[in-house]
């Protein structure tokens, strides 16, 4: 794992996040492109790098949005740990897995997210908030294989992906 | 007997003494006060803002781009000119109707409404839109005027006559604009057919509700709604949102109103910033 191309791959991911993506928005749902980034560092790294990786994604994101800061950073290092604990019964080679837990697990930290929020503000609609997990979820684990194969090229990852004996 | 202490990067090196510390710096974080973390990001983010804009511009050209090759295909174009000044001319009608009911209350009672209505024209400065929040919960914009061009955080955000938002928070050259839609925003308005009270409240879509709208309120599809002078804080009388749905459960004490805002929020690239 190369710190720099990760960096460069974090600036990007800002980047595009917080101008470009707003474009694809569909009924609220954004992709969303930092999530898959978690998913991937924690099928590639150990725990520690994992960690750390994890820690810069959420604050990159902590930045790059409003709200409590250093609330992404905690939570993507909760899922990140979750995915890397239970990694080595996966074949995470395969882009179905990759897509799955992307899916379930982003579920569950715009879940999080959206309780943080709901307590936060008291003003989010349960019917409306379950729509905009469920979607931005969704919509987030389509776009995985693409990004997967992005991120493959620029941090090759082959001999962790299928050397998992 | 010599004991070795262990130093800061083999401490580091142990991944359980990684995680604690990041987490705890993580909890440091967010127990700053508000005002400090968001210093501490608008700084941070500071020099990426020239970048953001480019992407953004870049972006904007290809959409309208592409959406003029679509609109000359099914020859359009002067149908979304029309529709635009539609919209823009509505929204001026919601806003005469109000100030005329006003103006007509005043009269009676010997009140200068005028002077109080001239405010919200004052001085706006026109902004473009540079980014959006990364967040899918949260529905905030960031605009390429700050400090520099006399922003301040609360200033009033408008596009096409119609209420988008506030500036929250200000760095030299950029500004952080919080939406009607976003969850935090609570808006004193008033509803131009009834007028009715209601409070209304981002959920982080691209609707609104509103709050505390009586049972016995009488609220039609189309109602429109505006900023009302409770609080002073908004400019009275700015067309801000339309009512799309109304129910009213069994037993509850208030209506459930969904309204969508006057201004296209996803499809907005610029707006005016208003010091008040």
């Amino acid at each position: 794992m190369r710190w720099f191309t990760f960096f460069c791959i974090l600036f990007c991911i800002s980047l595009f996040q917080s101008t470009v993506m707003h474009w694809l928005i569909f009924r609220s749902a954004v992709p969303d492109l930092y999530f898959p980034l978690v998913v991937f560092y924690s099928f590639l790294a150990d725990a520690k790098r994992n960690t750390i990786a994890n820690w810069f994604t959420g604050l990159s994101k902590d930045l790059f949005s409003e709200g409590s800061f250093g609330i992404n950073s905690v939570f993507f290092v909760a899922v990140g740990f979750l995915i890397w604990s239970f990694r080595e019964i996966l074949f995470r080679g395969h882009v179905v897995t990759q897509v799955l837990i992307t899916f379930i697990f982003s579920i569950i930290y715009n879940a999080l997210y959206a309780i943080h929020v709901s307590i936060s503000f008291h003003s989010l609609r349960l019917s409306t908030t379950v729509w905009v997990i469920l979607t931005c979820s969704l919509y987030t684990a389509m776009i995985v294989p693409v990004l997967f194969w992005i991120f493959n090229k620029i941090q090759p990852t082959q001999k962790l992906f299928f050397n998992q004996g | 007997m010599r004991t070795s202490t262990p130093s800061f990067s083999n401490l580091i090196k142990n991944p359980l003494t990684t995680t604690v510390t990041l987490l705890a710096t993580s909890l440091l974080l967010l127990f700053l006060p508000l005002k400090f973390s968001n210093r501490i990001k608008m700084t941070c983010v500071a020099p990426i803002r020239p970048l953001q804009w480019a992407t953004c511009f870049c972006s904007n050209s290809a959409s309208n781009f592409f959406d003029k090759i679509i609109s000359s295909w099914q020859t359009t174009q002067g149908k979304k000119d029309l529709e635009h000044q539609v919209l823009q001319f509505k929204n001026k009608l919601i806003e005469q109707q109000d100030t005329i009911y006003k103006l007509e209350n005043r009269l009676r009672t010997l009140l200068k409404f005028q002077a109080e209505n001239n405010i919200i024209k004052k001085s706006p400065i026109p902004a473009d839109i540079i980014g959006y929040d990364a967040s899918s919960f949260r529905k905030n914009v960031i605009i390429n005027v700050g400090a520099k061009h006399g922003i301040k955080p609360d200033n009033i955000v408008i596009s096409d006559n119609a209420l988008v938002g506030k500036v929250i928070s200000v760095s030299g050259s950029n500004s952080v604009v919080q939406l009607i839609t976003d969850p935090a925003s609570r808006i004193p308005g008033r509803v131009v057919q009834t007028r009715e009270q209601v409070i209304l409240e981002g959920d982080g879509t691209v609707f609104c509700k509103l709050k505390y709208v009586p049972r016995w309120a009488k609220l039609n599809k189309g109602d429109d709604i505006v900023t009302s002078d409770i609080g002073g804080f908004y400019p009275v009388s700015l067309p801000v949102a339309t009512v799309v749905e109304n129910k009213t459960k069994s037993g509850a004490l208030f209506q459930s109103v969904k309204v969508l805002p006057r201004v296209n929020i996803s499809k907005m690239e610029s707006v005016l910033v208003i010091q008040n």
